[in-house]
């Protein structure tokens, strides 16, 4: 009965303690045969990465984190146990990120110019390559909780407005907002009929602006069929016997011109020859006022006037008694 | 009513006086190797190996049943993996050691208070002391070490069967691979789990198997006070797993957690 005792509560803590150790292993993936390849990376912070978490290369487990460690200047040194079988990216980085909402972090391994385009994390990876030594250089990723926590500051910032809004309007305040609007509904009233009529004026002016603009396109039209023509005379060559003529004018304006200038010479020499009949003329005026000569005399002596007045009526009553007595002068015989 | 509350304050401080005595005496019998382990493997197997199948089919019935609750809780935006992730912390760190704890104050405590409740109300331990036998070597050491380390071989192998229970139910029941139990069971996992949950059974082992002894050891009155002897026990025992449970919690969670 002893021995049967021993036996069995040796078999039994036996198969306890062996159980509970496998378990234990399995569950905890240790790698008892050293089959994995290590490689570290260099954070300055790993978030929420535990020892167990899965390392990631392009969407595929490759391995898990198996150390986390505080290194010298402020680094995290974070080993990686790697499935031998996996082929890395030339120039690996390692960056921590969430695998999902639920706090589950994950490591991933990646070529460096595959990194998103990130300032901080650039300046995290730059830092921690900068460092030297065998280390990749890693960075961590914003985590869900960051977000919220600037989602959650700007939540309280709102909260705060709304707790001022509410220690500001009071029942005063709200009276005065009551008449507020109604006054912006009168306000809006006014607004609205002045629109209404300066809606009219627009629509004349409008309608103006339109014409002017049907105009201006019609000048336009005409503006653009000269040019038109211009263009088609241009390459018809119209132009330039258009030139060639206003060059023969020209030409035939000089000749006239020339005529006209020899013309006023001659005219000269008449107003020459003018002035000079005149003050001979003018002599001769002189001397028929003078009553000099015979012209001089008939002009100034009334005598030949009146003598030439009973002339001419002497010989109206001649011709009057002619008509009256033809026979009386002539006497016409054929026979 | 004063005096009521002065008199219980003075059993409350005997009481505990009476528990430091008694395993301040134990401690000191302790040093007596070859008497009490040859009596502790027996002891072991009737209070350890005995109780193993009461355990994994609490275990058993337990990993089911979270399982199915944990699938019932988090149906909606959480993943259902985490059905492993829960499965796996709560069996190891709290149901296994507990249940398996209180099953086992049942069974155990009772056994030995009133296995030594009849010894003392027999005169049997009188005439061990009589023969200058020590009584804590014989009776109380064997038992208690018995206890202390046999519950967290019982309490290991049951955390085994729950969480392979709620693995297979999960599986089986449920809309959930295999692989993806696995990926939720090893997500937050730690060899802390399993740690915090047997350093905490060996603390209920403890406790039982010296509450079981105290009790039976103040037997009086023959078989209604053996059988009050093993009442008091159970009840005590249960209680204090509970009262542990919350001082682990406090002591180890709540360091870690910070």
């Amino acid at each position: 009965m002893k021995r049967s005792n021993d036996f069995v509560v040796g078999l039994t803590v036996l198969v306890g303690v062996v159980a509970i150790v496998a378990a234990t292993l399995w569950v905890k993936q240790a790698d008892l045969r050293n089959r994995h390849e290590r490689a570290t990376a260099r954070f300055r912070d790993v978030g929420s990465v535990r020892v167990g978490a899965s390392v990631v290369l392009r969407g595929v487990r490759a391995g898990r984190v198996e150390r986390i460690e505080l290194g010298r200047d402020g680094w995290v040194e974070l080993t990686m146990a790697l499935d031998p079988s996996v082929e890395l990216p030339r120039a690996p980085v390692v960056l921590l990120n969430e695998s999902s909402l639920f706090g589950e972090w994950q490591a991933t391994v990646t070529e460096v110019s595959a990194v998103p385009r990130d300032e901080v994390v650039e300046r995290q990876l730059a830092e921690a390559r900068s460092a030297g030594g065998d280390a990749w250089p890693g960075a961590t990723l914003p985590d869900i909780a960051q977000l919220t926590a600037v989602a959650g500051r700007i939540a309280g910032d709102v909260a705060s407005v709304a707790g001022r809004f509410e220690v500001a309007f009071d029942d005063q305040a709200a009276r005065e907002l009551r008449g507020s609007i109604k006054n912006f509904a009168t306000l809006s009233d006014a607004l609205s009929q002045t629109v209404r009529r300066q809606s009219t004026n627009l629509d004349a002016l409008s309608a103006d602006l339109r014409l002017g603009m049907r105009r201006l396109a019609q000048s336009a039209e005409t503006v653009q069929r000269v040019a038109e023509r211009v263009d088609s005379s241009t390459a018809t060559g119209e132009v330039r016997r258009i030139v060639d003529d206003i060059a023969t004018a020209a030409q035939q304006l000089k000749e006239t011109s020339d005529e006209v200038r020899a013309m006023s010479r001659q005219l000269t020499r008449s107003q020459g020859r003018l002035e000079s009949v005149l003050t001979t003329t003018d002599s001769v005026m002189l001397k028929i006022n003078a009553g000099q000569g015979s012209i001089g005399l008939l002009v100034n002596d009334p005598t030949l006037y009146r003598r030439s007045d009973s002339l001419v009526v002497d010989l109206r009553a001649l011709v009057a008694d002619f008509k009256a007595n033809p026979k009386k002068y002539v006497n016409l015989r054929v026979f | 009513m004063i005096a009521t509350i002065g008199r219980s304050f003075r059993e409350g401080v005997e009481g505990v006086g009476r528990a430091g005595s008694f395993v301040a005496e134990s401690a000191a019998a302790s040093r007596d190797l070859r008497t009490w382990l040859p009596l502790a493997v027996a002891h072991a197997r009737t209070l350890g190996v005995d109780s193993l199948p009461i355990a994994l089919f609490i275990a058993l019935f337990t990993g089911i049943v979270l399982a199915l609750l944990a699938s019932y809780s988090i149906t909606g935006a959480v993943p259902l993996y985490f059905v492993g992730t829960l499965v796996e912390k709560t069996v190891t760190m709290e149901l296994a050691p507990v249940l398996t704890g209180l099953a086992l104050a049942g069974r155990v405590g009772a056994n030995i208070a009133a296995e030594l409740g009849t010894m003392r109300v027999t005169e049997q331990i009188d005439a061990l002391e009589t023969l200058a036998y020590d009584p804590y070597s014989y009776l109380v050491v064997p038992r208690v070490v018995a206890g202390t380390l046999m519950f967290p071989i019982i309490v290991g192998i049951a955390m085994i069967v729950g969480v392979g229970a709620g693995w297979i139910s999960s599986v089986v029941l449920l809309d959930l691979s295999s692989a993806d139990f696995v990926k939720g069971m090893r997500l937050f996992f730690t060899d802390f789990d399993v740690r915090y949950g047997l350093v905490k059974s060996a603390s209920f082992g403890a406790a039982v198997t010296l509450i079981g002894c105290i009790h039976g050891m103040r037997a009086s009155g023959g078989a209604q006070g053996v059988g009050q002897a093993a009442t008091r026990a159970v009840v005590y025992s249960a209680t204090m797993i509970l009262v542990l449970d919350a001082f682990w919690a406090v002591v180890w969670l709540l360091g870690k957690s910070r």
